[in-house]
């Protein structure tokens, strides 16, 4: 709690300053990562995020935008500790992440369920790993499915569900770990039909508003960053690093079937996707593993 | 909550004319699919019956019956051998050398892959030594066991074991190696420690590789026993087969074949059986052995 407030790096955004105690839930401090890899041609060394500044406010819903291969995925597995910077600080809750970030959730594109696990034991694995007990951890899983509609599916395997809920088993069960509060969500609806797409935005809405859990999200589609996200930080193409973080001021709880109607869509949407465009066409990108 | 899984089936809420299309329809399909099974089944018995009289037309006829005997022969050859007690007095032996040396070859070949897995750097290390043992034919191996373990029950286990060790040693290699590593980092998240990765993810999901390996290893568990029995033994279906062969009686040697064949067969039940309950959570086609 003594620890004074970072406030040096930069946010471009033109909120009011924050209040002291308002550190970031997560931060990225002149972040670099530097991919080495082996290829027939020998050695190539590739820069995939070069001096990244970024906050995410406790509590907020902020997406990553930017043409693909600029660095949102491995920004967000430095957030979860799966990979170290190759330089530069990555903190949570003011702490340098220091291995795998157990406190917060990991969601992919994939839904990454266990193939062996009925649909409860696979919401019920983030407590069992904590040690939680049995009857308890059965409360909370059962609760949460209840929650997303899977009321009478817990006895089934992935394989017996359609997509969206298994991506809605994915989602809940990082929920259900009350120690987690960043989850981290890297194009989650991506592989979905567009119609349980909009259902998933909203049940993920539903899910996030009032539970004070931060989310960080990542997209290829303006459209689902502006109708989920506080605010919306875009990347430039690789090597990544931040080009703007812009507002959504579009009031809650949204309407993501109608958000193209609410007011104030087309004046985020505008330059979003000016943003964005001059990323993508300056020319072919270069690929990046 | 948008789809649901909604079974036809089950769905009686339907009104009349509609209710009389799904009825119809239901039936149509059930019929098709019976008229398909009846077909297979025939074409079955069909060849079955075209091999079985083929065999005993040719019989004597065009094939010395020293050789091939017929099927009529070999059925009283075989009704023969199980009512004297032989069969079973041999199949005894036979059963014993093949269960311990699957039993041993199948555990051994399971610890080693997983040994090899948790070791870092060890499964590059051990991969040359593998492949050329691997490639070896174990066949030729039969003698030295002999000669290193006389003819008792100890050399027919130990071959029996090497044709099962590797199979399942390389299936379980390569089912632990088919693991995402997406599954693997959600989990590490989760705050799974190394240990809890293995066994909770990287282990169950080789899963089907295992039972694979240990499905196609049970006739091979059987071939290393018969032919460690050939080669030098007093007992055994393959010193019945052996014996019987060596005094021209080809009906007896169909006999001891037939016997193995429903050991195998009744195996392979036993591996579907224990299939089915240990890995509900493949989602499978019926197999052809069932």
């Amino acid at each position: 709690m003594s620890r004074p407030a970072p406030g040096t790096h930069v946010t471009t955004t033109g909120s009011a300053p924050a209040p002291a105690e308002s550190a970031f839930v997560l931060e990225a401090r002149g972040v670099y990562k530097v991919f080495v890899t082996r290829g027939r041609a020998g050695r190539r060394v590739m820069t995939a995020l070069r001096d990244v500044n970024l906050g995410v406010r406790p509590g907020e819903f902020l997406t990553l935008v930017g043409p693909s291969g600029c660095g949102k995925s491995t920004m967000l597995n430095l957030f979860a500790g799966l990979t170290e910077a190759s330089d530069g600080t990555v903190l949570h809750d003011g702490r340098p992440i220091r291995g795998i970030n157990t406190r917060g959730g990991y969601v992919t594109q994939d839904d990454n369920l266990l193939p062996w696990r009925t649909t409860l034991a696979n919401v019920e694995i983030a407590l069992e790993l904590k040690g939680v007990p049995r009857v308890e951890r059965r409360h909370k899983a059962l609760a949460y499915l209840e929650r997303v509609g899977l009321k009478g599916f817990e006895h089934h395997y992935p394989h017996e569900l359609s997509g969206g809920m298994r991506k809605r088993v994915s989602i809940v069960r990082t929920l259900v770990d009350d120690s987690v509060n960043v989850i981290l969500m890297d194009e989650p609806f991506g592989p979905l039909d567009a119609q349980t797409r909009l259902v998933l935005q909203d049940e993920l809405l539903q899910l996030w508003q009032g539970s004070g859990r931060t989310i960080v999200f990542v997209t290829h589609d303006l459209v689902e960053a502006i109708a989920l996200s506080d605010r919306i930080a875009v990347f430039t193409r690789a090597p990544g690093t931040i080009k703007e973080i812009r507002d959504v001021p579009i009031r809650r709880p949204r309407d993501v079937f109608h958000i193209h109607e609410a007011p104030g869509f087309v004046e985020v949407y505008d330059p979003l996707w000016n943003d964005l465009r001059a990323e993508i066409s300056r020319g072919p990108e270069p690929s990046v593993g | 909550m948008a789809e649901r899984v909604r079974s036809v089936e089950t769905d009686d809420s339907v009104p009349g004319r509609e209710a009389e299309v799904r009825r119809r329809e239901a039936a149509n399909t059930e019929r098709q699919e019976r008229n398909r099974r009846t077909t297979v089944v025939a074409w079955q018995i069909l060849l079955l019956s075209a091999l079985l009289a083929g065999w005993w037309g040719a019989s004597g006829r065009i094939v010395d019956r020293l050789f091939l005997s017929d099927p009529v022969s070999i059925a009283r050859a075989f009704w023969r051998i199980v009512v004297d007690g032989s069969l079973w007095f041999h199949l005894r032996y036979t059963l014993a050398e093949t269960f311990l040396g699957y039993v041993l070859g199948a555990s051994s070949g399971l610890l080693a892959a997983v040994g090899t897995w948790i070791v870092p750097g060890a499964a590059p290390a051990l991969r040359p030594l593998i492949l050329l043992a691997y490639a070896t034919p174990k066949i030729a191996l039969a003698p030295l066991m002999i000669l290193w373990f006389g003819i008792g029950i100890v050399p027919k286990v130990i071959l029996a074991a090497t044709f099962v060790f590797f199979v399942v040693y390389l299936n379980t290699m390569a089912g632990l190696g088919t693991v995402s590593g997406g599954l693997v980092n959600v989990v590490r998240v989760m705050g799974a420690t190394p240990a809890a990765v293995f066994r909770k993810v990287v282990l169950p999901n080789a899963m089907p590789f295992v039972v694979a390996g240990l499905r196609i290893t049970i006739p091979a568990a059987l071939i290393g026993a018969i032919v460690a029995e050939f080669i030098s033994s007093n007992r055994g279906v393959g010193y019945l087969i052996n014996a019987a062969s060596s005094r021209y009686r080809t009906a007896d040697v169909f006999a001891g074949i037939l016997g193995l064949l429903i050991v195998v067969l009744a195996m392979n039940a036993g591996v579907s059986a224990l299939e089915r309950w240990w890995l509900p959570w493949v989602p499978r086609e019926r197999s052809p052995l069932g």
